[in-house]
């Protein structure tokens, strides 16, 4: 999947071009082009500092780039909100919040019950249905305090799980959480990528990327390459990507060879 | 109860416990919001950016009445807090080392201010200064009118935008995708937070606010883990403090009415910190303790049940000796072996030795299984 | 009359004190700053640091105030605490070995009222009484006349001139005075400032807040004083210049509450002197002021 201007931009769940974006004057992304189409599970990989947070945060309007665009199947993504859901890295809120879970994850239709309205018995019903998908009906009432680190991860999927999106966007869900809640994860992504989601996802562990996904986007400031992983996920590029590190990429080639 | 007769009879107690009533509910109220923010000492920082609003309002108007430098106030500490946030997003300073500026740049123009008030040759500016403590003494029925309208909005507002605010304190990233005014409801949420302020100012003067403000609040989170509880119960506290400021300032002559409400907030949350359960210090100390004690406890009967197990029954007794060879644990077995025999888990054969009963044996057997799975 | 021989050290590098060469003199309040002016007339050049409406008790002085008093030839102030917040600059001042007067050194300790609050502590405002301030009028010609021996005699007959004022002022205060029912003699003041006033006038005086207006009043301040007021159906209460007049209203109201509608009888200068200009910017005629505010405000109708 080059730059491949050919496919019309409302076929692309996400288009990007030129997107640059600068923190104090210093460059976290640079000039990036991507087009993602409709269906994917696509992974992005590099290092620490590589801009992949940011990149997500240009996709939702979290951020003003200070070049470039970004379109979400053809529009800027506040008149597509609907269509997009976003996972944010655990660590981005405090879990000691006095509020349970049940109550995190109709947070996610806030944006559809209006003003000065409670969440009524149709979004609580929502809810429960996306926790059911992940698993964690049974602790709808627990206090986010005393979840685990896979637990609260699950929360957080359910919680973008009962927007109903076309497009979710995930910033490392697999960072810090036991090996159950892993299988069922990946589980989630393949299930929804069967209903024709596409799926973003910001991933920190290189060696299940061929096992996982079906695109990958590798990026440190500038995109070094994207694709489908069997083309773009070599040597070469993940060098290119992480720098000199010839042990760890050789070593991770050997793996992909088995 | 005579002090209780009072409180609807004398008309000052009246007054001054209502005012100082309501003042603790909109701070109690809202200063929930500020801790779960982490912007508890936004209220500090604001009280003492309000005291140049004081000295300004007069200035320009020339009057002293309660709505015009409440107004004054309010005016120069809702600046203020937009200036912090203008100072965190645009420039490296961090967020407390903003609040930390604002409140002496702005606290110190307000002193010279009433320092230059002071020396004008008209004879009209005394009392400005009562607000650095308040004056809770002199609150008046007109007073209340006006805190009570101003507490009333802050209430309909925070419960009108309840779900906003609590999803812009939990996620407010999150807040953004969804389509929320982000900006303009943390604008609000500000805006209410400066009015609860500037009803507090002629009650417990700029000074002390901030602990009306955070005190509740710290104190509400100890005792529930659900957001409107925690809220209600803020308000609670923040009433009660009042109150008995109110109160015990009228039972004894010279007894200020401001620094004794903070002085009640404050044992308020002392004691909430320490004997709050789940949350309160000396619970987890216990619990801590418990856990430890049944840790000590299942360490020593695995170690009876391995030893018996090279023997031929499980009751075959060891000495004290061994066991504390075999334990990894720090001081001796002879407390735990006590308890155990307490417990009626383990039983001293002579003065030295011990043995497991059979009920030490089950627990043994089971502690094992918990821990060690259950095949090799 | 022989010219006193011996002139001061000061004098000799001072060079001749004259109208156009003046004694340059701080005081603390304007009530001092008045009592010097009187005194010194043209051979003073008096320099007040607290203006009419400052309170005393919470002063603080600034670098400007202490520059002007290094500089100055001689500091006059009240003394006996009343300017609170600046007794570690008068002893710092007179360790440098300024000239540093209290006024209220002319009065004897036994005129003096204790205050009944703080053990020790003895009532400044001696002001109220013409008879003590009389004294201070003595005291301050006397330092005068040490400082600046050539005009002795002039300032030793100013003193005596002044405390003739004070005489007659007394004089006409009593009778103004004595016309006030006796069931209305009690004065309501915002602090504990008239003592020395009601002991001469023979009032029964009551202030809110205690002899410093450093004490905040508390709620039980508030309502024993209105209770008081209300029992004892006293016509007026009256707010003072230098402080915030809600302490006093929150009382009225307080009295309103229970059944008896009492006024503020009006403005008493109480630790200052009016705006420059008026009739109440000198002691005289503040004197006068707060006699007739006091009288008119408390001849209403015996009840």
């Amino acid at each position: 999947m080059t730059t491949d201007h050919a496919i019309p931009a409302e076929d692309l769940a996400i288009d990007v071009r030129d997107l640059t974006v600068a923190y104090r004057e210093k460059p976290v992304l640079w000039d990036v082009d991507l087009q993602i189409p409709d269906g994917v599970l696509m992974a992005i990989v590099g290092p620490n500092g590589a801009g992949k947070t940011t990149f997500i945060k240009s996709v939702l309007g979290l951020n003003t780039p200070a070049a470039g665009s970004v379109l979400v199947h053809g529009k800027p993504y506040q008149k597509n909100r609907s269509q997009v859901a976003y996972v944010p890295q655990r660590g981005s809120v405090d879990w000691d919040f006095p509020t349970n879970v049940l109550d995190v994850v109709t947070m996610g239709v806030y944006g559809t019950i209006g003003w000065f309205r409670r969440p009524g018995a149709a979004p609580k019903a929502q809810a429960i249905k996306a926790l059911a998908e992940v698993g964690m009906e049974s602790l709808a009432d627990r206090q986010i305090s005393e979840l685990s680190g896979g637990q609260q991860q699950r929360v957080f999927l359910a919680r973008a799980l009962v927007q109903d999106a076309d497009i979710y966007l995930m910033d490392e869900p697999f960072q810090g959480v036991d090996a159950t809640t892993e299988r069922a994860i990946v589980e989630l992504l393949r299930a929804l990528r069967e209903r024709g989601k596409t799926v973003v996802v910001v991933h920190h562990d290189l060696q299940t990327v061929p096992e996982y996904f079906d695109h990958v986007l590798l990026l440190n400031v500038r995109r070094i390459a994207a694709g489908p992983v069997e083309d773009v996920f070599t040597e070469e590029n993940l060098r290119a990507t992480y720098g000199g590190r010839v042990a760890f990429v050789s070593a991770l080639m050997a793996r992909k060879g088995e | 109860m005579d002090i209780l007769t009072e409180l609807f009879t004398d008309y000052t107690l009246r007054t001054v416990a209502l005012g100082a009533a309501l003042l603790g509910i909109s701070a109690g109220a809202l200063g929930c919001f500020a801790l779960l923010r982490r912007q508890s000492l936004l209220g500090d920082a604001i009280s003492h950016a309000a005291l140049p609003g004081i000295a300004l309002a007069f200035l320009l108007t020339g009057s002293k009445s309660s709505l015009v430098l409440i107004l004054g106030a309010g005016a120069v500490g809702w600046f203020g807090s937009v200036l912090i946030a203008a100072l965190t997003r645009r420039t490296p300073i961090t967020y407390d080392t903003a609040l930390g500026i604002l409140l002496s740049v702005f606290f110190g123009v307000g002193l010279v201010m009433l320092t230059f008030i002071q020396r004008m040759p008209d004879a009209n500016q005394a009392g400005l200064d009562s607000f650095l403590f308040g004056q809770a003494a002199a609150l008046m029925q007109r007073d209340i009118y006006v805190i009570l309208a101003i507490g009333s909005v802050i209430l309909l507002l925070t419960v009108a935008f309840w779900k906003e605010f609590k999803l812009i304190s939990f996620d407010p990233d999150m807040a953004e995708t969804l389509g929320l005014p982000v900006r303009a409801l943390e604008h609000l949420l500000t805006g209410l937070f400066v009015a609860a302020i500037v009803i507090g100012l002629q009650t417990v003067g700029v000074v002390l606010m901030s602990a009306l403000i955070v005190a509740p609040a710290a104190a509400a989170r100890q005792w529930t883990n659900r957001l409107g509880v925690m809220v209600l119960l803020a308000a609670v506290f923040g009433a009660v403090s009042g109150v008995s400021g109110a109160v015990s300032s009228s039972m004894a002559p010279n007894l200020p009415t401001g620094p004794v409400i903070v002085v009640v907030v404050s044992m308020i949350v002392g004691a909430s910190l320490l004997f709050a359960p789940n949350r309160g210090f000396v619970f987890r100390k216990i619990r801590e303790w418990k856990s430890g004690r049944a840790l000590r406890v299942d360490a020593v009967l695995v170690d009876l049940y391995t030893l018996a197990s090279q023997h031929a029954s499980a009751d075959y007794p060891h000495s004290e000796q061994v066991l504390n060879v075999m334990s990894s644990m720090s001081g001796t077995a002879k407390r735990t072996l006590h308890l155990l025999k307490t417990l009626e888990l383990a039983q001293p054969i002579d003065d030295q030795r011990w043995s497991l009963t059979p009920a030490g044996e089950e627990r043994a057997r089971r502690v094992i299984e918990e821990h060690y799975g259950g095949g090799a | 009359m022989a010219l006193v021989g011996c002139s001061s050290p000061q004098e000799s590098e001072r060079g001749q004190i004259s109208p156009d060469n003046p004694l340059r003199v701080v005081a603390t309040t304007s009530l001092v700053a008045d009592l010097v002016s009187q005194i010194g007339g043209a051979f003073v050049d008096v320099e007040g640091l607290m203006g009419p409406g400052v309170d005393p008790h919470l002063y603080k002085a600034s670098e400007g105030d202490v520059s002007l008093m290094t500089r100055a030839d001689l500091i006059f102030y009240n003394g006996m605490h009343l300017e609170g917040k600046m007794v570690d600059i008068f002893e710092q001042m007179h360790s440098r070995g300024a000239e540093v007067h209290a006024v209220t050194a002319g009065v004897e300790e036994s005129e003096l009222i204790a205050s009944d609050q703080f053990t020790g502590s003895l009532d400044p405002h001696i002001w109220f009484d013409p008879v003590l301030w009389k004294r201070a009028a003595v005291m301050v010609g006397e330092t005068l006349a040490g400082t600046d021996s050539l005009h002795a005699e002039y300032y030793r007959n100013e003193a005596a001139r002044f405390g003739g004022e004070l005489d007659s002022l007394f004089a006409w205060a009593a009778g103004e005075m004595a016309s006030i029912p006796e069931g209305n003699r009690v004065l309501i003041t915002s602090h504990d400032a008239f003592g020395y006033f009601g002991r001469a006038f023979d009032m029964e005086v009551r202030g809110l807040q205690g002899i410093s207006t450093a004490l905040e009043a508390g709620t039980a301040d508030v309502s024993d004083l209105a209770e008081f007021v209300a029992s004892s159906r006293i016509p007026a209460m009256f707010v003072e210049s230098s402080i915030s007049p809600r302490g006093i209203e929150a009382v009225r109201e307080a009295v309103r509450a229970r059944g008896f509608d009492v006024q503020i009888g009006g403005t008493l200068y109480g630790d200052a002197l009016g705006s420059s200009g008026t009739a109440e910017a000198s002691y005289v005629g503040m004197f006068r002021s707060n006699v007739a505010t006091i009288v008119s405000g408390l001849s209403a109708n015996v009840q």
